[in-house]
């Protein structure tokens, strides 16, 4: 198949929005006093990501594209570009997404390139910006395939992957408190992703959506923000730096000093590339199952609340992760 | 859209921003007292008990010694960051010393302190 399909950039197109809605929540900021918080190098440097991603994205992005069009010679399906079959792959994206995200997290080799994302300290409309530089070394374009093999144009999979970021452009803020219950029940937004950047040991590893919390909810990943659980943003072992190139590749040489250090197995090796966040070989450091368990341990009174559902703080906290 | 106009877009919007926070005083460092230096090193930490917190005369930084052992945390902008003292190199510094963290996302931090109180942490950083 060799038709001409093209949709526009969405996420370049946006950048104007971006820019007007950074300044608006911050004047909203500055003159309600609460909604949130802005501090300039953090700004910056997520910024400078958010560039840097776009940049990434010329120079890097026609291996995905190249990968993609490869996919669209050998299918024999085509579902045309009719708005049903746009609005079906937006949602199929979005499943899709969910997946990469949870990968993203539960994977060290993919949480190196999403770990900058999380890495500010802050929650406002700039932590949305900072993207990774380093996406296209995840391999995760290779989730796409099924879409593209069901016959949905290259083009269009890439456009409605633009929108459903787009969409997760507003959902990064404090100014925010909660939206209407049928909008919550269905829809991921400011309160269910404020508890997704918690480096609280409740929201470890929560609320994965793009755009429908729904698939949280099929998949047993959703917590709900709890008001007496004050999201505390960032990262569990928070970096002290905020250069961009640093935010960009600590993760991938965190792993390479792992994985190279001497008198390791190759599954180890491997664990310390592919496990996820937190393996050590020795049980030096702590999983997210360990970090909630540990906190059960401190707060007994916790257990069986949302995030805590379905940890043993005895079994877990006690037993290291070995590969 | 037009590489030109999306590049003016993108440093116009950065430069733009960065003045704007700047000149209404988002630039501000956290400034320390030992009860936020504590809960904070509890927020980074709270598997850690805390024995003593001694805060920098600038209020910046903090040394903080647990039972497992001394640990340094300072102002990161608005937040703060915290490490524990196990890998890592002290230099001496005209406004005080560097500390060297062998860790590409935290490599250092410059501790202001004058001489009395560079003293006074040399001897506190150094093991039990």
């Amino acid at each position: 198949m060799t038709d001409h399909v093209s949709f526009p950039d969405a996420v370049q197109w946006a950048v104007p929005f971006f820019i007007a809605a950074i300044l608006a929540e911050f004047l909203w900021i500055a003159v309600k006093g609460q909604g949130g918080r802005y501090e300039t190098r953090d700004a910056v440097t997520s910024l400078i990501m958010g560039a840097g991603n776009i940049a990434s994205g010329f120079l890097l992005g026609f291996i995905a594209y190249a990968f993609f069009m490869w996919l669209w010679q050998i299918t024999p399906l085509n579902l045309g570009t009719s708005i049903p079959v746009i609005i079906l792959c937006f949602v199929l994206d979005d499943l899709r997404y969910y997946w990469v995200h949870r990968f993203g997290h539960r994977i060290r080799w993919v949480w190196a390139s999403h770990v900058n994302h999380h890495s500010s300290q802050h929650y406002n409309l700039t932590t949305a910006l900072r993207q990774t530089w380093t996406y296209t070394f995840t391999f995760m374009m290779v989730v796409r395939a099924p879409l593209i093999l069901l016959g949905f144009h290259p083009a269009m999979v890439l456009f409605v992957g633009g929108l459903n970021l787009i969409y997760q452009f507003w959902i990064h803020t404090e100014a925010i408190g909660k939206m209407p219950r049928w909008f919550e029940a269905v829809m991921n937004t400011p309160s269910h992703h404020r508890a997704h950047h918690g480096r609280n040991a409740r929201y470890l590893d929560c609320n994965y959506a793009g755009v429908f919390i729904i698939w949280d909810k099929l998949f047993g990943t959703f917590v709900p923000e709890q008001e007496d659980d004050k999201v505390d943003y960032g990262l569990v072992h928070n970096i002290g730096t905020f250069n961009p190139l640093r935010v960009a590749f600590h993760e991938w040489v965190g792993i390479w000093k792992d994985a190279t250090q001497p008198g390791l197995t190759l599954r180890q090796r491997l664990a310390y590339c592919f496990a996820p966040p937190g393996y050590s070989h020795d049980g030096s450091r702590d999983s997210s199952e360990q970090i909630k368990a540990k906190h059960l341990v401190r707060h007994p009174e916790d257990c069986g609340t949302p995030g805590f559902e379905q940890f043993d703080p005895q079994a877990s906290a006690t037993a290291p992760k070995r590969a | 859209m037009p590489l030109e106009i999306l590049l003016g877009l993108v440093v116009g919007g950065i430069a733009g921003i960065t003045l704007l926070l700047h000149l209404t005083g988002r630039s501000r460092l956290r400034l320390l007292t030992p009860e936020t230096a504590q809960i904070q090193w509890l927020r980074h930490f709270p598997d850690d008990t805390v024995i003593d917190v001694t805060v920098a005369h600038d209020g910046h930084a903090a040394l903080v010694r647990t039972e497992t052992g001394a640990g340094l945390l300072w102002s990161f902008g608005a937040d703060t960051v915290a490490r524990h003292l196990l890998d890592f190199d002290r230099i001496d510094h005209p406004d005080g010393f560097e500390v060297q963290f062998h860790d590409f996302s935290t490599p250092r931090v410059l501790i202001h302190l004058d001489e009395t109180e560079c003293r006074h942490w040399q001897h506190l950083m150094e093991p039990a």
